[in-house]
């Protein structure tokens, strides 16, 4: 499946790779701290909850106890997830038995956490600010999302330029499009499977390209993370005023404005940043779950799908698989065909990927039924694409002229053993094996004479 | 065929319902453990559950003398936040003030009546709220936290709620919501222990009173997910005998009426719960027996 | 040695078919939503609009609460919660037939076996036997007992139909286990009948009057037409009659039968039963149970009479015959003698009224009473605490919980 998601998943990797010196600053700010502590395993998330209060070192032997017998594997990577983002330390006493003592930083943190309760990074602009209705910024951030995307796909397409710079544009699009000399760029496989990812994925993608990418701007990563970290413990329709940025982190918010995290305002002195929705989900999106978001997607038994939206976006991703046949004013009818299909396959998207997308857009009224998309046209598209795999090519070598019958029945037994016995005829003794084992086969045939 | 990615929701997300026990008579009486830092040993256990995943959820019900109410719902509480407590953490100010407001509103509801020796609190209504509460969070679609139950306790059983906290006990087993239970009182409790038994959660009584949070952190922090490879309490033996309905006494064998499966220690003429008269006594046992010898053995 | 790979292969290509199956299945399978058409209804103007499945299912909540009530509300509530019945299925070819889908068979067994457990969920102290009538007789398949599991796995495994059906044997096959039974239990027998002919060896009508002398009380579920012998045999005894149109309606009628009946005192004799409250035995001690016949280490109870060991509850003891139970299985059927009362709707002019006007949300799950547009949905309220609930809580509440959280958090003065 696609490569691209299980990059996304990782960016716990990308903080535990960064130095010990510079994660030990980023455990200074509290919210990386409670960040980092949920994208933890939910094992090591107890472990760390559990000897929060203890003072000393705590031995692992202890920790062991704590686990079940079948939970000795989620243990060690519980342990090893831990010490990598350099939350245990581990300390090994004289008798050499290693013992495991909390980030100090860390630790301090943490129970002030617990003790005073979440307390908000930066405080709210006083209520004089008009500030948009929890709808109107959705609805923004949608938008400003849907641009951006559009944008990065098909640069021609866009209603408004962006002022994320072209170089940027171009970093994001490495991966996903493929330009070759002066023909227009074509999405690439993974750029296909980007579009049908969900958006906090999709997002996820571009927020790693743009940390991988802030030394050659020369920002520093840590302080990107621990900023893009921070962001999504405000409060969603606040306004913040932007005075209490550092320079850096006000040149960051401006690109994120174009991607739809905050909306920027600006009185009469003033201005201030408001984060949306997609900003405070940013450390949800950390762990595997997601957020559901309302479908706009209904597929008939008749192969035919509309498609309640107005975004010129949604429109470009059913394209990918479906023939648009009509667009309204809020709809667009289209139609899943056998061509729109194969087209997509030729491109690299699986039929899992197409319904698993379907599914996931479903429209409200058929969302609630099960199952939301009709199971004729599911087991189709599945169908289609078993068509075009029908044949599978292994490359093999054929052997026959056995000298005898048991030449040959040993001979198949062996390319059985090593698991490369495609097909056999006793009567006429001729066997055809696996390219790759041919050389141990030949070795096995010469030891028989 | 239905392959709707199912791990789109993580597995450890919980909805916690706390049900929080608030009767004066106890808490006055409570040497051992003040109820102002019993109360600051449970807002950190809340914390850290709302910690450990943006999605967990935290609902808090008291369970008064008089009455009972939510105090706090950690999914509406992003909603109330105004500007002006800002810096405040909601948590704190939230919680606190309703919890004042119920027990001054328990303690007027109590004012007219005159004392009773029942030093009971009405956890049979908390239980109830808390299992309407999760069935609407099941309600809400197919992803929605595991829920469990917790129920902070000190103040004794109170035996006329014996049937409706059996009636929410096998509520909560058949719609699989684990009930835990923390007992901080003096002697253990005979209802939290069945409840906890039957529908597979933990009971435990803490031995240290001031090390409260640390058993709160330990045992009930545990999602359920984890619960199959991490060690809990066992649950101790629970005495399943019966007690009779004329003297109160534990019983191993007794008499039921076939009526209404009223309790006796001995044989009456009639039932004093709904006023059947018996036939002849024993003949039961003996015909049963006789059945049995004729119908061979599944 | 040849022979042994063509065996093989022959295994790849069935393991190959059935990797494909769910591909190659396609054309046969049935596919949901089939009878969308039905999930339509009319407004007055003339449109059409999908049904409003919750306040149907609500409205016919209310119905079946309300019948249920006036039937008890008469006088003290007595209840046959000591129940002895017999689940009679009939397998003969009618029940092949497949307007049922797959077939009436497939679904009468799957119903039963969901029926079994919702039964012993209900009435932990009763009993249950299942008898089959195939082939023009009737044969007992379980005897009279106490294990879901037991019952559910012999039906599974005899799921076959073929022959006629004979009512008449089926009735005097139960009778004859049922004229066994102790004075205070309630004889009762439930059957599913699939055929619209009876072929008897004998008068019929006789052996309804010696089931109506012996107080058994005998229900029919249909499965094709409404037949008159079904409905004579139900009215002379005191059952129920009904013929299930479709699935669901199947499924919802031979529900009805999992809580139990209103006891007629002339049918089941009140008397005390002797029982015996097991304790659990030890944890590590070893000793052999009499249930299984083994040797057991731990979690089991001990019989107080014969202090035998048996393994679950409720049971009978295998050494003495004391029937042995816990305490919460008595508490599992106190909720049928202490029911709650039906709630009251709101209506319109009430919520009008201003010292009702504070209360918004439900006061079990807390959900907002009002709909978008600021107009207050549905709602009912609990005649004695006066607190309002929203409609879903109400079914939860008499459905499955059988307490009002209103009620409960009021101490009762």
């Amino acid at each position: 499946m696609p490569q691209v998601r299980i990059i996304a998943k990782n960016f716990m990797d990308m903080v535990a790779s960064l130095p010990a010196m510079k994660l030990d600053s980023l455990y200074q700010n509290a919210y990386i701290c409670e960040a980092i502590l949920r994208s933890l395993p939910p094992l090591a998330k107890k472990y760390v909850v559990q000897i929060l209060f203890f003072d000393g070192p705590v031995s692992g032997k202890l920790l062991e106890q704590w686990v079940l017998d079948d939970g000795v594997t989620k243990h060690r990577v519980a342990i090893d997830r831990l010490i990598q983002l350099r939350i245990f330390i581990e300390v090994t006493d004289k008798k050499r038995e290693s013992s495991y003592k909390l980030n100090q930083t860390f630790q301090a943190n943490l129970q002030k956490h617990l003790t005073n309760g979440g307390v908000l990074p930066r405080e709210t602009m006083a209520a004089t600010v008009k500030l948009p209705s929890s709808e109107d910024l959705d609805t923004y951030a949608l938008e400003q999302w849907e641009c951006f995307l559009l944008l990065l796909i098909s640069s021609g397409q866009a209603e408004k330029p962006t002022s994320l710079s072209s170089s940027m544009m171009k970093i994001f699009q490495r991966g996903l499009l493929s330009q070759r000399d002066r023909d227009a760029p074509r999405l690439t496989e993974g750029g296909f499977q980007f579009l049908l990812m969900d958006t906090n994925a999709q997002l996820w993608y571009i927020i790693r390209e743009y940390i991988s990418n802030s030394e050659e701007r020369g920002t520093d990563p840590a302080d990107l993370i621990s900023f893009l970290l921070e962001l999504s413990f405000h409060v969603t329709g606040e306004a913040y005023n932007i005075n209490t940025l550092t320079e850096i982190q006000r040149n960051t918010i401006k690109d994120l404005a174009e991607l739809g995290l905050v909306k920027l305002q600006q009185g009469r002195k003033e201005s201030w940043f408001i984060p949306t929705k997609l900003a405070t989900n940013l450390s949800v999106s950390l762990t595997d779950s997601s957020s559901r978001k309302q479908g706009y997607v209904v597929v008939e038994t008749n192969f035919r799908l509309y498609a309640y939206s107005t975004s010129k976006l949604h429109c470009e991703i059913l394209r990918l698989f479906s023939k648009i046949e009509y667009q309204l004013p809020n709809l667009i009818v289209g139609a899943i065909t056998k061509e729109s299909l194969y087209s997509a396959f030729e491109n690299g998207i699986t039929s899992d990927q197409i319904i698993s997308f379907l599914q996931q857009n479903a429209h409200p009224r058929v969302a609630e039924r099960l199952p939301s998309v009709p199971e004729n046209v599911t087991d189709q598209i599945r169908l289609w694409e078993a068509d075009l795999n029908r044949v599978e090519i292994t490359p093999a070598h054929l052997y026959d002229e056995f000298p005898s019958k048991d030449t040959f029945e040993a001979a198949c037994d062996y390319a059985r053993e090593w698991n490369g016995l495609l097909w056999e005829d006793s009567k006429k003794m001729r066997v055809v094996v696996k390219a790759e084992i041919h050389m141990n086969m030949r070795e096995f045939l010469r030891g028989q004479k | 065929m239905t392959s709707v990615p199912s791990k789109l929701y993580s597995d450890d997300v919980s909805l916690v319902v706390v049900l929080l026990d608030t009767n004066p008579f106890f808490w006055t009486a409570s040497s051992s453990l003040p109820f102002s830092q019993f109360l600051s040993h449970v807002m950190a256990f809340v914390n850290s559950i709302l910690l450990l995943n943006q999605l967990n959820q935290v609902v808090v019900i008291a369970s008064g003398y008089n009455t009972c109410d939510y105090i706090y719902d950690s999914s509406s509480d992003a909603s109330q936040l105004g500007p002006e407590n800002g810096k405040m953490p909601s948590l704190y100010s939230n919680l606190l003030q309703k919890l004042e407001d119920f027990m001054i509103k328990d303690e007027k509801l109590g004012k007219d009546q005159s004392q009773r020796a029942i030093k009971s609190s009405l956890l049979s209504g908390s239980m109830s709220m808390a299992l309407c509460y999760i069935q609407r969070v099941f309600r809400s679609g197919p992803f929605h936290p595991q829920p469990r139950i917790l129920c902070l306790q000190g103040s004794p059983d109170g035996p006329e709620q014996y049937v409706a906290v059996m009636n929410a006990i096998f509520s909560a087993q058949r719609s699989m919501v684990p009930i835990d239970s923390c007992y901080v009182g003096a002697h253990n409790s005979a209802f939290l222990q069945q409840a906890s038994y039957i529908t597979g959660g933990v009971y435990v009584k803490p031995q240290h009173l001031d090390g409260l949070f640390q058993y709160l952190t330990t045992v009930f922090a545990t999602d359920l997910h984890s619960r199959s490879f991490i060690q809990l309490p066992r649950p101790a033996g629970v005495d399943f005998r019966a007690s009779c309905f004329c003297h109160k006494t534990t019983i191993d064998m007794g008499y039921i009426c076939s009526v209404c499966l009223s309790i006796f220690c001995n044989h009456h003429k009639k039932c004093s719960t709904c006023g059947s008269v018996f036939g002849q006594a024993q003949s039961d046992t003996s015909s049963a027996s006789d059945l049995k010898r004729k119908a061979p053995e599944t | 040695m040849a022979n042994n790979i063509a065996e093989k292969r022959r295994q790849q290509e069935e393991d190959d078919e059935e990797e494909d199956g769910d591909l190659d299945g396609w054309g046969e399978r049935n596919y949901a939503d089939e009878r969308s058409w039905e999930a339509l209804q009319e407004d007055e103007s003339g449109l059409l609009r999908p049904l409003d499945n919750k306040a149907m299912y609500h409205a016919q909540y209310r119905r079946r609460l309300r019948s249920l009530s006036t039937a008890s509300n008469s006088q003290r509530i007595q209840k046959g919660l000591i129940r002895f019945l017999y689940i009679v299925l009939d397998l003969s070819r009618a029940a092949s037939v497949m307007d049922f889908r797959p077939s009436r068979m497939a679904v009468v067994a799957k119903n039963v076996e969901a029926f079994i457990r919702e039964f012993f969920d209900q009435n932990p102290l009763s009993q249950i036997a299942l008898v089959i009538i195939k082939d023009g007789v009737a044969y007992s398949l379980t005897d009279l007992g106490g294990s879901p599991e037991s019952h559910v796995k012999a039906l599974m495994a005899k799921l076959e139909c073929s022959g006629d059906s004979s009512l008449q044997n089926a009735l005097e096959l139960v009778h004859e286990y049922l004229d066994q039974i102790p004075s205070y239990g309630n004889r009762e027998v439930l059957i599913l009948y699939s055929a619209l002919t009876t072929c008897d060896p004998g008068d019929i009508m006789e052996t309804i009057q010696k089931c109506k002398k012996s107080k058994m009380r005998c229900s029919v579920i249909g499965l094709s037409a409404e037949m008159f012998i079904c409905k004579h045999l139900c009215q002379e005894t005191g059952g129920l009659y009904s013929v299930a149109l479709d699935e669901s309606h199947f499924k919802e009628l031979i529900m009805e039968h999992a809580p139990p009946p209103p006891a007629i005192a002339e049918f089941a004799i009140a008397n005390l039963i002797k029982m015996g409250f097991p304790q659990r035995a030890a944890e590590g001690s070893i000793s052999i149970c009499s249930c299984h016949k083994e040797c057991k280490v731990g979690e089991g109870y001990i019989c107080p009479r014969c202090k035998a060991r048996v393994c679950e509850l409720p049971t009978e003891c295998r050494i003495c015959g004391l029937t042995l139970v816990s305490s919460p299985h008595l508490a599992r059927s106190y909720h049928h003698l202490f029911p709650i009362t039906p709630f009251d709707e709101v209506t319109p002019s009430r919520q009008n009224e201003p010292h009702r006007r504070s209360q918004k949300t439900c006061f079990g799950c807390q959900q907002g009473l009002v709909n978008p547009g600021n107009k207050p949905s549905l709602h009912v309220t609990c005649p004695k605490c006066k607190q309002y609930f929203c409609l879903d809580c109400d079914i939860y509440i008499h459905e499955s919980l059988h307490n009002c959280p209103g009620c409960e958090s009021l101490r009762a003065s």
